[in-house]
């Protein structure tokens, strides 16, 4: 049986009309999955973006902490502390401002945004495409700051790329200067983000108390060259005590996203919603392959009576669901592409379109296919050779 | 007793006629013992079939009627293992179907070749391709069946139609198509379902002439359930179901030689072709072995006899009186008489008769009344 009939091609190209508008029922459904999937990403991603542009081997941060976006602070001596073990080059007290910064322009309404200071001489961040290297000597004047440009548009500020060089506004009721934009992203708690000197944010946030820079909240911490991170960190955690809880940068990002993920309602909704995309793929594609097999039951049945196995069959339907899958994924990833522009335009979240997740979610159209072509199979299945005559 | 000497027309093989009561199993393509089926289950149980016997040999071309409904196509899925066999037993292609493994239903399904009504091909495919789905499940690759696939299209008259899709093609082309997907892998037995009834006459009668190419030619076993009058003539056994009873089963030809042994006889010359023809069909095949008692003097008679072969010995009260042969009868009066036996016949070498009982000789002429005062007629002008 070298040269088969490709039946399973031939039974799906041969109605265009019908192709087209399966193809498009699927990638309908592969669209549903990549949105879900990218917003449950958005969200984790833009949550953890700050820590991903962090030049870190560990972070410290108070245990209760359990989210970035909780205010939850350890004292600034655990920093020297840690600072004194020969092990680690440096530990960088990075400071984050988040209900109390409310930020507006003339005449607009105050919104709150999360500040970020440290200290503006030592190299906290890792050389990334956000663009806030290069603006930091802009903040040495007091009364000023960098604005994300992917904050929300309703703050006021022209956040595009022909924006003044300078702009005014009002944080915390003080007069601020925006003087340079970079790029970081929004996330669920956040809506916009400003980068400060510590100076400056002593000064506008000067009720944090005794001292506001007594109390950090995240410290960042490089260990020394050829130190093991993991081991630097428990060493970290039995010299600080229970008040400061010692973290590798990525086992800090999994414990913020398993956070998002399992603790709040958000990022079951998420997974609720890639679920009902993957839900109405399968029901979209079970409903082309059935349709197809309903309409041909007296072939199918036929051939039954010819002798085919239900082998062939299984195998006919599996190929046929395939094929759709292939079909429906590749305008489905484009449009999902071109969704995820205007959402990252529109939103300032941030949604990534990496390898693995195309992978992931190819593999999910697949499965989802497949899955609707053997619930359809039972349909084949019923064909009875008995009803010909 | 009968005394008059009938001779029957020599060119009238008796010996062949014997042999077709009682054909080898091993030539017997179905072989149906009693088949019984039922639709639904518990109270809504419904036999459709009541214990139906049919044996067809090999290379035989059967035709079934019988009105919608009267079991005839239950009984022909039941033949295509399209369907399991409830009671009975019912062998086809030498295998026993009641109680088959799936595996061996589908390597069966293999050797045989199905015809629908509704031609049932694919769309996408052309009917070439659909021709071949049924040479690929024969192992067979494309190239060695391509041509014959041509050949086969050509002759059913479609050589100009080989690579077109069923869109394309007409009623009666699609049809064409069907009969040469059903009959390309050469199968031993061919179920068809009123295959002509699509055709022009023309092409039917080609179709037709295929089918007895293959019965004749490969010893191919052809049942073709139909209505068409056209084809009645290819028939080797016609076989006639009402309300799931085979109400006769014909081998046209065995009848065809009944009916000119019986106009032979007197006593049935006045019946009406089509009442001989019954008549025929009743008649049975019973053998004695030499020395046996046929029938006995002072018993009530119940049978007719007519001998296929060997010789019998008649006696009265214990003497002999004479010997008849092959073609002789006795026993006629008991047809209609309701007398005892006025002679004792016994075998005197191995015999066989063709025997005509009482009753379905009176079933076959109840309905011809003017036919027994002609008998009456005939039998008291003899006395």
């Amino acid at each position: 049986m070298s040269l088969r009939t490709p039946l399973a091609w031939k039974n799906l190209t041969h109605d265009r009309r019908r192709l087209v508008l399966a193809t498009a029922g699927i990638a309908f459904a592969v669209m549903l999955m990549f949105q879900q999937r990218g917003f449950r990403h958005a969200l984790f991603d833009s949550t953890v973006e700050i820590v991903r542009v962090l030049d870190a081997d560990l972070i410290l941060f108070n245990p209760t902490r359990f989210a970035l976006s909780n205010e939850a602070r350890f004292p600034r001596e655990a920093i020297d502390v840690a600072t004194s073990n020969h092990q680690i080059a440096s530990v960088i007290p990075l400071y984050i401002e988040n209900l109390s910064a409310r930020l507006r322009v003339e005449g607009g309404r105050a919104r709150p945004i999360r500040v970020l200071a440290w200290d503006m001489n030592k190299p906290i961040l890792l050389d990334e495409e956000c663009q806030i290297i290069p603006q930091l000597f802009k903040l040495a004047r007091p009364g000023t700051a960098l604005m994300d440009r992917l904050s929300q548009k309703t703050f006021g500020f022209d956040l595009s790329k022909t924006a003044p060089d300078v702009q005014v506004g009002e944080l915390a009721n003080k007069k601020i200067e925006i003087v340079g934009l970079f790029r970081l992203g929004t996330d669920f708690a956040h809506e916009g983000n400003l980068i400060m000197s510590l100076d400056n944010f002593t000064n506008y946030f000067g009720y944090r108390n005794p001292d506001p820079r007594a109390i950090v909240d995240l410290g960042v911490v490089k260990v020394s060259p050829g130190e093991n991170p993991q081991e630097v960190a428990q060493l970290l955690e039995k010299q600080l005590g229970s008040q400061v809880r010692v973290m590798t940068k990525q086992a800090f990002i999994d414990r913020e996203i398993g956070f998002w993920s399992r603790s709040t309602p958000i990022g079951i909704i998420f997974t609720i919603g890639a679920m009902m995309g993957f839900a109405v793929g399968v029901i979209i594609c079970y409903q082309i392959l059935a349709n197809d097999i309903t309409e041909h039951l007296g072939e199918f049945a036929t051939l039954k009576a010819m002798g085919y196995r239900d082998r062939y069959f299984i195998g006919l339907v599996v190929r046929q669901s395939i094929y759709l899958s292939l079909f429906g994924f590749l305008p489905g990833l484009i449009a999902s592409w071109i969704l995820f522009w205007f959402n990252s335009n529109m939103t300032g979240l941030l949604t990534r379109l990496t390898w693995d997740r195309i992978l992931s979610i190819f593999v999910l159209t697949i499965l989802m296919c497949v899955v609707s072509g053997l619930l359809a199979l039972r349909k084949l299945m019923a064909a009875d050779p008995a009803s010909l005559f | 007793m009968p005394q008059d000497e009938v001779v029957i027309d020599h060119e009238i093989n008796l010996d062949e006629l014997i042999a077709s009561w009682d054909p080898d199993p091993s030539e017997l393509s179905i072989n149906a013992k009693y088949v019984s089926h039922f639709f639904g289950e518990g109270e809504t149980k419904k036999q459709v079939l009541f214990d139906n016997v049919l044996r067809v040999r090999r290379g035989e071309i059967v035709i079934m009627t019988g009105p919608s409904g009267s079991g005839k196509t239950t009984l022909l899925t039941l033949i295509g293992t399209l369907r399991g066999v409830q009671q009975g037993s019912l062998k086809v292609l030498g295998e026993e179907l009641r109680g088959i493994a799936p595996e061996a239903t589908n390597e069966l399904r293999k050797k045989i070749g199905f015809i629908f009504q509704a031609h049932n091909l694919f769309e996408s495919l052309t009917a070439a391709q659909n021709v071949g789905m049924s040479t690929e499940l024969q192992g067979l690759d494309s190239k060695t069946a391509r041509p014959r696939i041509e050949a086969t299209l050509k002759r059913l008259g479609l050589g100009h139609r080989v690579n077109y899709k069923p869109k394309s093609l007409s009623g009666g082309q699609k049809q064409r198509v069907a009969i040469a997907r059903g009959i390309i892998h050469q199968p031993r037995l061919i179920l068809a379902d009123e295959p002509t009834a699509a055709l022009d006459a023309e092409s039917g009668r080609e179709v037709v002439t295929m089918f007895q190419e293959m019965a004749r030619n490969d010893g191919c076993t052809i049942v073709i359930v139909t209505h068409d009058n056209r084809i009645l003539d290819v028939a080797d056994r016609i076989v006639s179901m009402v309300d799931g009873h085979i109400r006769s089963d014909v081998l046209v030809k065995r009848n065809a030689t009944m009916c000119r042994i019986l106009n032979e006889f007197a006593i049935f010359r006045s019946l009406t072709p089509k009442a001989i023809s019954e008549v025929a069909d009743k008649m049975d095949l019973r053998k004695y072995s030499a020395g046996e008692e046929i029938i006995r003097q002072g018993d009530t008679g119940q049978d007719f006899f007519v001998i296929g072969k060997g010789e019998v010995d008649i006696e009265i009260d214990g003497k002999w009186v004479n010997t008849l042969g092959k073609g002789a009868f006795f026993g006629e009066v008991s047809l209609i008489k309701q007398q005892p036996r006025n002679a004792t016949v016994r075998a005197k070498t191995e015999v066989a008769c063709f025997i005509l009982t009482k009753e379905e000789f009176q079933s076959v002429i109840d309905s011809s009344t003017s036919f027994e005062q002609e008998l009456r007629r005939a039998l008291f002008s003899r006395q």
